[in-house]
């Protein structure tokens, strides 16, 4: 596309833009196969809301990478996507891999990824890992507490 | 490059749906049901299995068995030829199924999910089906057809979403029925529907209590609704000769917080003095027969009217279930019926005539207690429920398979002065499903139950945010039941509460001690001086 | 692929209609023989298929509620989305049939911020009701070649369609909407991913037949212009059972009848019979009153259940500890274990 550096790139720009999108379709990679027609050409929030949750928060971590990286603005994007991501039939690696693909979209968009963004990244990709833990902690807490109520009423 | 590190699964970019093959992963499927339960029950094919081993253990002749099956259900049911026939695959149904909003597995969409079945009705029933086969959209019987009906048709709640929206009116929870019955032939069944099954077949209940714990449920309840009032509650059990027999699903003397409803009808009855019994016998309104069988639906339900006939009761009041009043609004007339011995319904307090139970003579506790507020027979403090900012639920079997809509409203908007509902579309007819209907609410399950709960958990969170929502009430056993984890995953900060339990908050009684707490203990919101007291 | 199949059988049929048109003996099958056999084919499979569904029988009443329901006389109810009576059902019925009510209820949803606010679209309910209604205005004109004379109504019709006067000869506005809407049906089960995955080479087929026959029609009113008097001396002649074939049948009006033969014997065969299946789903065409007025199975059978008498027998002991009345007192005291 082109060489300019994006060591600034404006967040909001054609080019911040370019690499959301770029991201948001190779993110979809992790889908199984027979879901990403739908999640990725379909654009109603409603009859798609998985893509749209995903489509938005990454437009978020996009802008933020390549912007200010705030904390305030990232952790609920990536929160969002995680906890979508780990209730599906995602293995954990698919689940947090579209992170990585930020770095390929980078590069396919702007020509060369530049050091701090890989920093960026590599943080992101950790945050992400832990909330992934998190959710899945979460999940089998409640299912414990499920299995507890069920276990409780046989014994009454 | 970290990127290319991460093993790439690479799937077909385009399914084609005729593929049957699914893969059954722990987290988004129920486990088989125990032997013992199919035999209890007189269920073909008992054995030990799940659905993660790679042979199912089908009796030898089992094609024979589904395609015989199919055949007789063809002709005992139009809703269910029609409904193989007239699809235009037009897609209006497609996103309004909440397991494929959440899931985006495309089969879970309804058309889809029907057309599983509908392939092979195409190759075994159709001309052109068996001439031009695939072309035709037919698809042969194999066993991973058998092991993907499992997998799709137990991952339907039968919510009837999708029937709204489609211009026939093909319902494709009615698909899923037949599906089940079908798999039902051959032992393909899941436990969390069997083992209740069995349990209320034999005990009474889904959980299998027996009636002197049945009988210890209920006292507690008593005793605690009436340390809470100060007054002396009573609940009479199998008393000959009362005026009506109240019939609640097990859950709500159960499990919690079923349990603060059940406080609240129990403190209802005893303010208006109701004449009224409860059944160890009947002591399940539920009925996942519904799940598993229309036989099994008429066998676990002939106890309701056998008990009214044998108590003489003269009319019948159900509490607040979700399929327990699909079954019986929509079925247990004619199954169990003529409900002769009994008499049309009157409210003895107002004198009300149920008209529109003329024949089945069972009255809806929603139906029964806005009555009451209609006439001001009951005095009500909604401010004991300023804690708490309150949506309200369908449950899909109240809205779409009776349109019980209003009653429920008309309560809560007289015992709280904080109701918000969610967008038009989530609510009323266009209601989503908790997720978790039907049979699929197991614990083992819960992944794909967070899938399907999605939607719904979408529209409280905007309720959330936009009202500071923080109590989601339902009239639904199973909502209650499996909301609050759906909740707390999706939209943390939210509660779930029956509408009787709310009314149970508000109800002044006649000598009641002074209440400083709700049901749940809670205190009551502070500064109630500024407001005049209602009562 | 399968729209590819749909396609390839629609022009098949296309070169056999042109093919046929160009021999003598060819002409009179395609103007005689098949029409009949289609009609024979389409009336015959049509009341097999309504009979066999009307002998089915609907043991439940499962309306599919959409609306309040009628229980307490100060509660409105939703009289016709949820219908208590038979005439309410009538009205109910019609909204579905004639202006495809439930597909109405279709709806989108647009996102506001970060919240979910759910929109209307009106899409395929437009598209597909302009497209059957003017799919039988076109249907209505066509009796004015089976007629003689030609009915006062068909007149009517006529002018109205032809309103604006455009064109000469005029163009039909159900034309106009009936190319758009196919135009717009066929688009969409290309371009929606999800109405793609789901269609069905009948699907494709059924719309291609009759976008050629739309074609084929147009082709001959605007721009082939084919001999109305002969074909109306073909037409009587078929209603009449008198059959003459006329020489002057050009080979465009040949593909033309073709292309309707084939979709009259289709029919009974296909989705298309939603035409008559429409009338009789219960979901949609039962009053939501089961429970003041008893519904009947037919086949309601006997079941095995768990009666009173031997739960008691079961649970005896314990009923009898927890102080619950039993029915039979004296023969527990009978009992000796
Ligand atoms: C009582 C009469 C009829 C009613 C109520 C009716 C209703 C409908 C409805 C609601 C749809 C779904 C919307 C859509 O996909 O367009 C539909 C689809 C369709 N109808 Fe009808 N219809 C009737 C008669 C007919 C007849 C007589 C024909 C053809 C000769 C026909 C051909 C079609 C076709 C081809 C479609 C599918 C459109 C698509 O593929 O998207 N219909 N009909
Ligand atoms: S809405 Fe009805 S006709 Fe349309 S695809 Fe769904 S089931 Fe078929
Ligand atoms: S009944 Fe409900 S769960 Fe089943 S396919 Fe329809 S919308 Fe989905």
């Amino acid at each position: 596309m082109t060489d300019a550096p994006i060591a600034a790139p404006v967040p909001g720009s054609s080019l911040t833009e370019a690499i959301a999108e770029r991201w948001v379709s190779l993110s979809m990679n992790s889908w199984p196969g027979a879901a990403r027609p739908f999640l990725s050409e379909e654009k109603d929030p409603f009859r798609n809301p998985i893509g749209s949750t995903v489509r938005r928060n990454l437009h978020i971590l996009a802008r933020e990478v390549l912007g200010g990286m705030q904390e305030a603005s990232v952790a609920p994007a990536l929160d969002a996507l995680v906890r979508l991501h780990a209730v599906q039939d995602l293995s954990p690696g698919d689940a947090v891999r579209f992170v990585f693909d930020l770095r390929t979209a980078i590069r396919e968009r702007a020509g060369t990824v530049p050091e701090t963004m890989h920093a960026r990244i590599d943080s992101l990709a950790l945050m992400a890992f832990s909330q992934y833990a998190r959710c899945r902690e979460q999940i089998f807490e409640l299912r414990l507490r499920e299995i507890r109520f069920r276990a409780e009423c046989a014994t009454r | 490059m970290p990127g290319t590190l991460v093993q790439i699964e690479s799937k077909p970019p385009r399914g084609d749906w005729t593929d049957p093959h699914v893969e059954f992963r722990k987290g988004s499927i129920c486990y088989s049901a125990a032997p013992k339960n199919l035999e209890y029950l007189g269920l073909p094919n008992p054995r030990v299995w799940q659905p993660l081993d790679a042979d199912w253990k089908l009796p030898p002749d089992w094609k024979r068995i589904l395609l015989e099956g199919m055949k007789d259900r063809l002709k005992k049911y139009r809703s269910f030829r029609l409904f193989m026939e007239i699809c235009v695959r037009c897609g209006a149904c497609a996103d309004k199924c909440h397991f494929y909003l959440g899931s985006a597995d495309p089969k879970n969409m309804p058309v889809m999910r029907a057309e599983l079945m509908r392939s092979v009705y195409r190759r075994y029933f159709t001309l052109t089906g068996r001439l031009f086969g695939a072309l035709a959209g037919a698809r042969e019987l194999t066993e991973d057809v058998v092991k993907e009906w499992f997998y799709y048709f137990y991952q339907c709640t039968e919510c009837r979403r999708c029937s709204v929206f489609c211009p026939y009116g093909i319902d494709t929870a009615e698909i899923t029925m037949m599906g089940r019955e079908l798999l039902n032939l051959i032992g393909c069944n899941t436990n969390w529907i069997l083992e209740p099954a069995a349990n209320c077949f034999r005990m009474g209940n889904h959980l299998g209590i027996q009636p002197h714990g049945f009988k210890d449920s209920i006292d507690f309840a008593a005793e605690e609704a009436s340390e809470i009032t100060g007054l002396k509650i009573e609940v009479p059990i199998q008393r000959k000769g009362a005026e009506v027999l109240f019939v609640m699903p097990s859950a709500d003397y159960f499990a919690s917080p079923h349990y603060y409803t059940l406080l609240g009808y129990l403190m209802l009855f005893h303010e208006i003095g109701l004449d009224y019994t409860v059944s160890a016998y009947a002591s399940e309104g539920g009925n996942f027969g519904l799940f598993s069988s229309h036989e099994m639906m008429k066998r676990l339900n002939a106890k309701i009217y056998e008990e009214a006939r044998r108590l003489g009761v003269k009319w019948i009041l159900g509490g607040e279930c979700g399929h327990m009043w699909r079954v019986l609004h929509q079925y247990m007339d004619t199954m169990n019926g003529p409900a002769d011995f009994l008499e049309v319904p009157v409210s003895p307090m107002t004198g009300t005539v149920f008209e529109n139970t003329r024949s089945t003579k069972m009255v809806h506790i929603c139906e029964f207690t806005a009555d009451l507020i209609h006439h001001g027979r009951l005095r009500l403090d909604p401010s004991r429920n300023d804690h708490w900012n309150v949506t309200y639920h369908d449950s899909c079997n109240p809205a779409r398979g009776m349109g019980l809509l209003e009653e429920p409203r008309y309560i809560l908007n007289s015992v709280s002065r904080h109701f918000h509902e969610m967008p038009e579309n989530t609510i009323r007819e266009q209601t989503f499903c908790c997720g978790s209907g039907a049979g699929l609410g197991t614990d083992e399950n819960l992944e794909m139950r967070l899938r399907g709960g999605f939607p719904r958990a979408n529209a409280v969170k905007y309720v959330k945010e936009k009202y500071g929502v923080n109590l989601l009430t339902c009239i639904c056993a199973i909502d209650k039941a499996t909301l609050p984890t759906l909740l707390e995953y999706w939209v943390p900060g939210v509660e779930v509460a029956g509408v009787h339990e709310l009314l149970g908050n508000a109800l002044v009684m006649t000598g009641e001690k002074e209440r400083t707490a709700d049901l749940r203990g809670e205190p009551f919101a502070p500064a109630r001086e500024s407001e005049a007291l209602h009562a | 692929m399968r729209a590819f199949w749909s396609l390839l059988a629609v022009a098949a049929l296309v070169l056999v209609g042109l093919a046929g048109a160009a021999a003598a003996g060819g002409r009179v099958i395609l103007a005689l023989a098949v029409p009949y056999a289609a009609f024979a084919v389409f009336l015959g499979g049509f009341c097999w298929r309504v009979v066999r569904w009307s002998r089915a029988p609907v043991p439940f009443r499962i309306p599919v509620t959409c609306g309040q329901q009628k229980s307490l006389p100060w509660i409105r109810s939703s009289r016709i989305d949820n219908p208590f009576t038979v005439p309410a059902v009538v009205v109910r019925m019609a909204g579905e049939v004639l202006l495809f009510r439930s597909l109405f209820r279709n709806n989108r949803a647009r996102l506001a911020g970060e919240r979910l606010v759910l929109g209307e679209n009106k899409y395929l309910w437009l598209g597909s009701l302009a497209f059957h209604w003017s799919l039988l205005m076109i249907l209505l004109r066509h009796l004015r070649l089976f007629m003689e004379p030609v009915p006062a109504l068909v007149n009517r019709l006529e002018q109205l369609d032809g309103f604006f006067q455009l064109g000469a000869p005029p163009i039909y506005l159900s034309d106009i909407a009936l190319l758009a809407s196919l135009g717009y049906l066929i688009v969409r089960r290309f371009r929606d991913p999800m109405v793609r995955y789901i269609s069905l080479f009948t699907d494709y087929f059924a719309l291609l037949l009759l976008l050629g026959i739309a074609g084929t029609g147009m082709l001959m009113r605007y721009y082939l212009r084919a001999d109305i008097v002969s074909v109306k001396q073909l037409a009587l002649s078929i209603a009449a059972f008198h059959p003459v074939v006329p020489s002057a049948l050009s080979p465009v009006f040949l593909v033309h009848l073709l292309l309707v033969s084939t979709l009259a014997a289709y029919f009974p065969f296909s989705k298309l019979m939603h035409a008559g299946g429409v009338f009789l789903s219960p979901t949609r065409n039962l009053a939501n009153n089961s429970r003041s007025r008893r519904h009947v199975n037919p086949w309601n059978y006997p079941v095995k259940t768990h009666p009173y008498a031997e739960w008691e027998e079961e649970f005896r002991e314990k009923l009898k500890e927890a102080g619950i009345p039993l029915e039979a007192e004296h023969a527990g005291n009978a009992r000796t274990d």
